[in-house]
């Protein structure tokens, strides 16, 4: 019952998907019809403000979003399964960390620090007023290991004091973050695990790949280094093969010594943008053939929600592009229209 | 009591550079509870600053309060006025170089706490280690060929700092767990130019690495691990003395000015609060919006007049259909009744305008806790021993009183004493001796309990000017038809009587007025809108057969309670003289606590879910008046 209804549920907000065309459509408006195409496609929180200047405020109308469809979709799960999906919005409660000790790094205001973070209304769990009274990001990290985000935050903070490097910060509290989802994910019961596995697979190989490919030749890491950054266990890059991959000497070598299934995903692509740009978009298609069959529910939820954001974040872009009167081939370009 | 105080919307008008006199005289007056209405104004929000240097003030001295171990607060004087805006700044400035100079304390004395952590678990390895038979001083030698580190990291992260170290052709060995912790050896192959540092980059440090100082006589001289260990604790412990010695100059020091500075942020606390909703500026004039009850305006006006001589404007008025669900709930009750309103409370706050349902709660909680759990005995104890409750559980004394003396009065109905019923005459029946009538009444009491919730609902919504949900939805009016229609047909079928074609018209047409109306109110795609209105009306109709059958567990726990005793007479009656009298005691003892507390839970559990889900939403807005008592109007979490 609880499956049917998390079934209906996903393919009666399918609808809310944005296809590519009306993406380009909307690139090709006009001022005032914008507003109408936004709201004809249910978008009514960004018609209403999307001439907003502040681009925060055009996010936290994006989050506001998903947030209230994830609500919806989180109704009829329970145990693991209805962790996973809470887990997977704390994303952006660990952004709100990030952001948090970023604005403290920066000696931010008090108000300031508050207009860079998301509101997660009934979601957050931090207590954000009193962390950001923390006088520094030490006395910050502390206090963090006294919350729900103790696990994400525990090495951090030594990391942080003998580095002061802002990147390793924020290196290890990705890395926990997504050690939390694989090991969310390894308590499924094994029929729900096998059903969002897919998924999974295709995320943690672009991170890891993606990782790899910054922290090796955009920030210089020796590969031990990356390797300790990297998530494991991978899916198609195994521990073995990311070995193999971090000792390689540049971008191409390590492209070159991929499996074949990512080699063709990759083909003719040499700079890291484009490599990240392209897994996206694999996985996008991934999580499209997933929410397009008879799957568990959980899985086409999940890909639901990564294809729903991936499209608000096209909405944003067209926005933002039409707002900064940026050249249509431009935002087309951003948005792989 | 069984709605919120009458409440007036208020508007006072006060030349701006008087704002923070106004915002004392309104937290001593004890009555106005500030609130944003309408528009920012021209002036924009005059005591913004002042809230956030306030905020900021405050949180440096509770941390500072906090690590001198101090909380005291001098008493306010009548005439005492609140800081202005650069006295509050001057504050908060000497507030941040003093949490300064003590977070740096603080900071120290907590590495100091790990650090004897550490030691303490150091002793016990430095003794393995030197029981090996390694050198470990040549081992760490720095002009060795292996570039060797001696450390500890967390347990957690040993498998993948291994793997890392790998890529690196470093191997990495555990010599020793105790905790969380793991001591290793890592080591590899020594570059001599200096790049096997850049072979590790920050690795070792995002792994958690910590050095283990090796002493260098360790090897010759076992003992001499401890001598280090010791000194070492030696030395954290005259550090500790000088941090605590520096803490309490730290008071010394700034101790009669920091009590000031907790007095001017207590009298600066009204306008700060005022600040975040009721406070907007208008050219000279500042203007506190919020609420006040309307008892309380005439003195309200009096103390303006008395204080301000008519330099101030009040503008109040009845509450519009516009505020609706913005007007606080000022609820006050008989002090009879004010134990009972925690456990309201803990579901939430009633509406303004709503139905309050504490008097309800009281009535239906201690009579199903009666009904489920009727004994003279235990009655008699539950009372006695709420009575000898003091203290902080003394509000629960009373809630167990009053349930004490109705488990005695259904003692009484059902003629039971101690689970003997044959001590005294029944005035009614035993549970036991027609249990089907006793699940019929619990059925019946459910039907009425339920109906109560469904009208108490449609006079909220009414209250409300929500017609529609109040006539049409599945929790108001249609609900009761449909539910009574459905009862109707349901008792004509069990008496053979078939469920009757007006019943069955009745229940029909409810069903889909519910589901027309859910269409309607719904928002999303057709398909999307039919099967909410689909699921939700089934789902209202099964809830409400649900809810009623719940009732059963009243006559259940009755029955429970005499089957229960029955039990511990069995196990008594094969018992001695002094066995039977001792499990009699303890049998009654183990029904007062295990069955008397499931059944306060299950009375509650039907309050809850049966009763305030279907009526009470429970997301009012309780008054909160400015006040100099700390009452964290500040929109900040604690």
């Amino acid at each position: 019952m609880r499956n049917t209804y998390l079934n209906t549920r996903v393919t009666l907000f399918k609808s809310r998907l944005w296809p590519q065309a009306q993406v380009s459509a909307l690139i090709d408006a006009d001022d005032d019809e914008l507003p109408g195409l936004l709201e004809q496609r249910g978008l009514k929180l960004l018609a209403s403000g999307y001439v907003d200047d502040d681009p925060r405020s055009l996010e936290a109308r994006i989050v506001a979003i998903l947030l209230d469809e994830t609500r919806i979709l989180l109704r009829p799960l329970t145990g693991a399964a209805r962790q996973l999906l809470l887990y997977w919005i704390e994303r952006f409660e660990v952004s709100n960390v990030k952001s948090l000790i970023r604005a403290k790094m920066a000696g931010e205001t008090v108000s300031a620090t508050a207009a860079r973070l998301l509101d997660l209304g009934d979601f957050a769990r931090l207590d954000a007023e009193a962390l950001m009274r923390a006088e520094d990001v030490t006395e910050l990290l502390r206090r963090l290991e006294h919350t729900a985000y103790a696990e994400i935050v525990r090495n951090a903070r030594q990391a942080f004091e003998d580095s002061h490097d802002p990147f390793i910060l924020d290196a290890t509290l990705d890395r926990a973050y997504y050690d939390g989802l694989i090991r969310r994910a390894r308590a499924l019961e094994p029929e729900l695990r096998a059903g969002i596995e897919p998924l999974l697979a295709g995320l943690i190989d672009r991170i890891n790949l993606v990782w790899l490919l910054r922290y090796r030749f955009n920030y210089g890491l020796p590969p031990a280094q990356v390797y300790y950054l990297l998530l494991a266990p991978g899916y198609q890059l195994t521990p073995e093969r990311l070995r193999i991959l971090v000792g390689k000497e540049d971008v191409a070598a390590v492209l070159a010594a991929l499996p074949d299934a990512l080699v063709r995903v990759l083909a003719g692509v040499d700079a890291i943008p484009e490599v990240a740009a392209r897994l996206e978009q694999a996985n996008l298609n991934h999580a499209r053939t997933l929410l397009d069959r008879a799957g568990h529910p959980l899985a086409r939820a999940l890909a639901y929600l990564a294809l729903r954001e991936s499209g608000l974040r096209d909405v944003r872009a067209v926005l933002r592009g039409r707002r900064l009167a940026l050249p249509v081939d431009d935002i087309r370009l951003a948005v792989g229209a | 009591m069984f709605r919120a105080q009458p409440m007036f919307r208020v508007e006072l008008l006060c030349l701006a550079s008087e704002a923070q006199e106004m915002a004392l005289l309104l937290a001593r007056h004890g009555g106005f509870g500030p609130a944003a209405l309408g528009e920012t104004g021209n002036g924009g929000r005059p005591g913004e600053h002042y809230r956030e240097l306030f905020l900021e003030a405050s949180a440096r001295l509770d941390k500072i309060m906090e690590y001198c171990g101090q909380d005291d607060l001098a008493p306010i004087r009548d005439d005492a006025i609140a800081p202005s805006e650069p006295e509050l700044a001057g504050i908060n400035q000497r507030l941040q170089a003093i949490w300064q100079a003590c977070s740096g304390c603080h900071e120290l004395e907590l590495r100091m706490a790990e650090e004897k952590q550490r030691l303490a678990t150091l002793r016990e390895t430095y003794q393995r280690l030197s029981a090996l038979d390694v050198d470990p001083a040549r081992l760490l030698r720095r002009d060795g060929l292996l570039d060797t580190r001696l450390g500890q990291i967390p347990a957690l992260n040993l498998k993948r700092l291994g793997d890392a170290l790998s890529v690196a052709g470093y191997l990495l060995t555990v010599f020793d767990r105790t905790g969380d912790q793991a001591f290793v050896v890592v080591a590899g192959p020594r570059s001599g130019d200096g790049r096997a540092a850049n072979r590790l980059g920050g690795l070792l440090a995002q792994a958690g690495w910590r050095d283990l100082a090796v002493p260098p006589e360790l090897r010759t001289d076992p003992t001499v691990a401890g001598q280090v260990i010791d000194a070492e604790n030696q030395r954290l412990e005259t550090l500790a003395e000088s941090q605590c010695d520096l803490r309490q100059q730290h008071w010394q020091q700034h101790a009669a000015w920091l009590r000031q500075a907790r007095l001017s942020l207590t009298l600066a606390r009204p306008l700060a609060e005022s600040a975040l909703l009721g406070l907007r500026g208008k050219g000279q004039l500042a203007v506190f919006s919020g609420w006040v009850p309307k008892r309380a305006v005439g003195a309200l006006r009096s103390a303006l007049e008395v204080r301000f001589h008519g330099r101030d404007l009040l503008l109040a008025r009845e509450p519009g259909p516009d505020d609706a669900g913005k007007v606080p709930s000022l609820l006050t009750y008989p002090v009879w009744l004010r134990p009972f309103t925690g456990l309201v409370r803990s579901y939430g706050v009633p509406r303004y305008g709503e139905f309050d349902p504490a008097l309800l709660f009281a009535f239906s909680y201690v009579l199903l806790f009666g009904a489920m759990f009727g004994d003279v005995g235990h009655g008699a104890v539950l009372l006695m021993a709420a009575l000898l409750l003091r203290g902080r559980f003394a509000w629960l004394g009373w809630i167990g009183s009053a349930a004490g003396l109705a488990s005695i009065c259904f003692g009484l109905l059902y003629g039971s004493v101690f689970g003997y019923e044959d001590w005294i005459a029944p005035l009614w029946q035993s549970p036991l001796h027609d249990p089907a009538r006793m699940l019929a009444l619990a059925v019946a009491s459910g039907v009425g309990f339920i109906s109560v919730t469904l009208l108490i609902n449609t006079y909220n919504r009414l209250s409300a000017r929500h017609w529609a949900d109040a006539l049409l939805d599945g929790g108001g009016l249609m609900g009761l038809v449909l539910y009574l229609a459905a009862l109707s047909g349901l008792r004509g079928a069990l008496a053979g009587e078939g469920f009757g074609t007006t019943n069955g018209l009745v229940v029909s047409a409810t069903l889909v007025a519910i589901a027309v109306r859910l269409v309607l109110k719904t928002e999303g795609s057709m398909g999307e809108r039919l099967v909410v209105a689909l699921v939700e009306s089934m789902e209202t109709a099964i809830n409400l057969f649900a809810n009623t059958l719940s009732f059963l567990r009243v006559a259940a726990f009755s029955l429970n309670h005499v089957a229960l005793a029955l039990a511990v007479f069995t196990i008594a009656a094969g018992l001695t003289t002094t066995g039977h009298g001792i499990a009699i005691v303890l049998g009654n003892l183990v029904i007062l606590v295990l069955e008397g507390g499931i059944v306060a839970i299950q009375a509650l559990r039907l309050m809850y879910y049966e009763g305030f889900s279907r009526f009470f939403a429970g997301d009012g807005v309780e008054f909160r008046p400015l006040s100099l008592a700390v009452n964290n109007n500040l929109g900040v979490k604690t």
